[in-house]
């Protein structure tokens, strides 16, 4: 098919992005004027979250087929000898996708490692103060930063249809790139109920947030 | 001082300052590099090519297709599936009955279980929060001294980081050996190779060793302090049941053999080995979880042992690499045989998912394993921001020019190196010490001269000591959260201070007899 295709749908979705990226002000905006915004903020986060609930679907299946392919790598390389190059290229795959899909649900349920001493003397204001300012000052510029730089690469990927640089690999290498984007969107999604989340509850919109001990909820590795 | 590492040094005075924010860890570092960067470039002193590289980095072959951490997901999913069987229960109930009417025998109990439990799931937070709400009560209940209490569960939690397979040990084995081959490079010379199965190895000895010194401290409190720790008397715990001592004992004892015994007799890699330890895990749950409706689904699992044993007596028996071996009849008979085991073994581990999806484990053991494992990857796309911004200011050098510069040579270069890592343990996770520290401070350590896997297995031991120090020590914290409040903290931090003596002790030997940590990776590579 014509790569040409893929690249106009690319960029249709590059200027969606931008024509969409004021949304991301919902959250500041909701804290100036609270009463006309916070209905279509709580809309806008639960959506969000329903959305993230397939995507965390997606990781878990991920996950299985990681245990999966991986044992029938390792089964027919013990017992036969045989190796296919595809068939541990998948293994990579995906093991990539669990991961660069699961950070933001991760994000979204709070999996994610915090530093706790000083966080329950912030208060709960405190708290959600240090989510918006995080959110604004660190998450977004990160994707975004991430969606810009690999805009050039992605276009060439796709252009040529990359694939393993392996004869008996998976031809669909341009499909794995594509998942860097796809964690930065996702992430910007996930950050952004994130924020709406603390704004609402900075107005009073939300119940408060149940920060249970900051040490039963991370669990750790 | 020049205007790059006056940078350098602001960014990351910056970053601790704002990880004690509490944003997630992963994105405080790579932000709070990225604005850096930034500003480097308004300012000219930072390449921005190199902040253009950063998605082929992450796709590339040091995070998205770093084949390595393939095993961290894998041993993640085998722990999150074995704490799901609950099998820390089943064998904290056994230990308990076995050992209890010992003076002690409850403190000896909980060594040996978080011992197994280390050398099967590997979950450090997991293991000691399950042991605190289980064992805990049961060891106040007899009048155990709180602190000897507190500090036995809290050290035995620990446990799971050093004694392989642990998570710990793969992050480290992929960064130490980035580390080599950049200081190899430096060097001239050829390459050092780390692998993971070479920490595994090196960390085995060190790991029984410290289970000695534990269990030899209760028992040395046994004797001065009887009072301390005494014998259970009036047992009112359950009777054991034949399932649960097979589960409980044989469980952690056949991953064991199946994941250690491949990895360090070199049948497999720590990936290969992973995959069998999360097969394994599901069916084992599953026949502990079976329940009388699930007779059909135990009869596959039964097969699937059958299988696992036909695959290993033919391969051992017959030649069947495909394309070598003869083709005849009974070569392709064993092949067939081969296939279908291999087929019934894979049902086996399906039906484990079905018995544990029917139980309504299955899809909270995912969900746990896939964001246990993001956060691991988040932190290392994060940290390799930082790593990436660190060093286009030329932090690496004035962290080696720092390390020439401490006196001592090259013994006070690594005390001083061993000290900052501790101290940043007490509010940073070893994950982020692995990515952001160790890849800094190792290559110059090789480059004077030091070995990388006994590097390697020094760090660890020191990691994991910080988690147990007060009063930040992330075993602390876990084991506060979940102990009965008439537990004070004073009497944790000071239950934990004997254990961080034991560790001294084991850190010392290591480095005074470097052996304990190079002898069996040594004889793994004859």
């Amino acid at each position: 098919m014509d790569p040409q295709v893929f690249l106009t749908f690319g960029s249709f979705l590059k200027w969606i992005g931008i024509v969409a990226s004021p949304v991301l002000l919902l959250p500041l905006l909701i804290l100036v004027i609270p009463g006309p915004l916070h209905k279509a903020g709580q809309t806008l986060a639960d959506g969000l979250d329903r959305s993230l609930d397939w995507v965390l679907r997606a990781a878990m299946l991920a996950a299985v087929l990681l245990f999966m392919l991986q044992l029938i790598v390792v089964i027919g390389s013990y017992a036969l000898a045989l190796t296919a190059t595809w068939l541990s290229e998948s293994v990579i795959y995906a093991f990539a996708a669990m991961f660069m899909l699961g950070a933001a649900t991760a994000l979204r349920d709070d999996a994610h490692v915090r530093v706790d001493i000083l966080r329950p003397r912030f208060g709960e204001n405190g708290r959600n103060w240090i989510e918006l300012a995080g959110t604004y000052l660190l998450l977004f510029p990160i994707c975004i930063r991430l969606l810009m730089a690999g805009e050039q690469g992605l276009t060439r990927s796709w252009t040529l249809f990359e694939g393993s640089r392996e004869s008996d690999g998976l031809p669909i290498l341009f499909l794995f790139k594509t998942l860097v984007p796809i964690f930065a969107v996702l992430l910007i999604l996930a950050g952004l109920s994130v924020a709406l989340k603390a704004a609402l509850r900075l107005t009073g919109f939300a119940g408060s947030d149940d920060e249970t001990t900051p040490q039963e909820r991370h669990y750790g590795a | 001082m020049e205007l790059e590492l006056l940078l350098a040094l602001l960014m990351f005075l910056t970053a601790i300052g704002a990880l004690l924010a509490g944003y997630p860890v992963a994105l405080t570092l790579g932000g709070v590099a990225l604005l850096f960067a930034l500003f480097g470039i308004t300012l000219g002193v930072f390449p921005e090519p190199l902040l253009l590289s950063l998605p082929s980095r992450i796709q590339g072959g040091s995070i998205m297709q770093n084949e390595t951490l393939i095993a961290v997901p894998l041993f993640v999913l085998m722990g999150v599936i074995l704490e799901r069987s609950r099998v820390a229960e089943d064998l904290l109930h056994i230990a308990g009955r076995l050992l209890g009417r010992m003076r002690g025998g409850l403190g000896y109990a909980v060594v040996l279980v978080g011992a197994l439990l280390a050398a099967s799931t590997g979950i450090v937070g997991a293991t000691v929060i399950t042991m605190t709400l289980i064992a805990l009560p049961t060891m106040l209940a007899q009048k155990y001294d709180p602190k000897l209490a507190t500090g036995t569960i809290a050290a035995s939690g620990t446990l799971g980081q050093i004694i392989p397979p642990s998570i710990v040990l793969i992050l480290l084995a992929d960064a130490v050996s980035n580390a080599a081959s950049q200081a190899a490079n430096e060097m001239g010379i050829g390459s050092f190779v780390v692998s993971v199965g070479d920490l595994f190895a090196g960390a085995l000895i060190p790991g029984l060793l410290l289970v000695g010194l534990y269990l030899s401290w209760i028992a040395v409190t046994a004797i001065l302090k009887p009072e301390a720790c005494p014998p259970v008397i009036d047992d009112d715990s359950p009777p054991l049941t034949g399932k649960e001592v097979a589960y409980g004992l044989g469980a952690p004892l056949f991953l064991i053999i199946a994941v250690l015994g491949a990895i360090l007799s070199g049948v497999a890699t720590p990936t290969e080995a992973a995959s069998i330890g999360v097969a394994g895990a599901l069916l084992l749950a599953g026949l502990r979880l079976s329940e009388a409706g699930d007779a059909l689904l135990v009869r596959i699992i039964a097969g699937a042992f059958a299988a696992l044993l036909f695959i290993l007596v033919i391969r051992n028996v017959m030649d069947l690499r495909l394309g070598v071996a003869t083709t005849d009849a009974i070569t392709l008979v064993g092949i067939a045989v081969i296939v279908v085991s291999a087929i019934l073994f894979l049902a086996g581990t399906v039906a484990g998912m079905i018995i544990l999806h029917r139980r309504g484990f299955l899809s909270l053991a995912l969900k746990s394993g896939v964001h246990i494992t993001s956060m691991v990857f988040l932190i290392l796309i994060g940290a390799s921001l930082f790593s990436l911004v660190f060093r286009g200011f030329g932090g690496d050098d004035m962290v080696a020019d720092l390390l020439h510069a401490i006196p001592g040579g090259r013994w006070g270069a690594l005390i001083g190196a061993m000290l900052v890592m501790f101290v940043l343990g007490f509010f940073l996770d070893f994950i982020e010490i692995v990515f952001v520290v160790v890849p800094l401070v190792t290559p110059p350590l090789i480059i004077m001269g030091f070995d990388p896997v006994w590097l390697g297995i020094l760090m660890a031991l020191n990691l994991q000591t910080s988690f147990l120090t007060p009063p930040f020590g992330f075993a602390l914290f876990y084991l506060r959260g979940a102990a009965p409040g008439s537990v004070q903290t004073i009497e944790i931090w000071r239950g934990a201070l004997p254990f961080i003596g034991l560790q001294l002790l084991m850190i010392l030997a290591v480095a005074f007899i470097p052996q304990l940590a190079t002898w069996l990776p040594s004889l793994q590579a004859n």
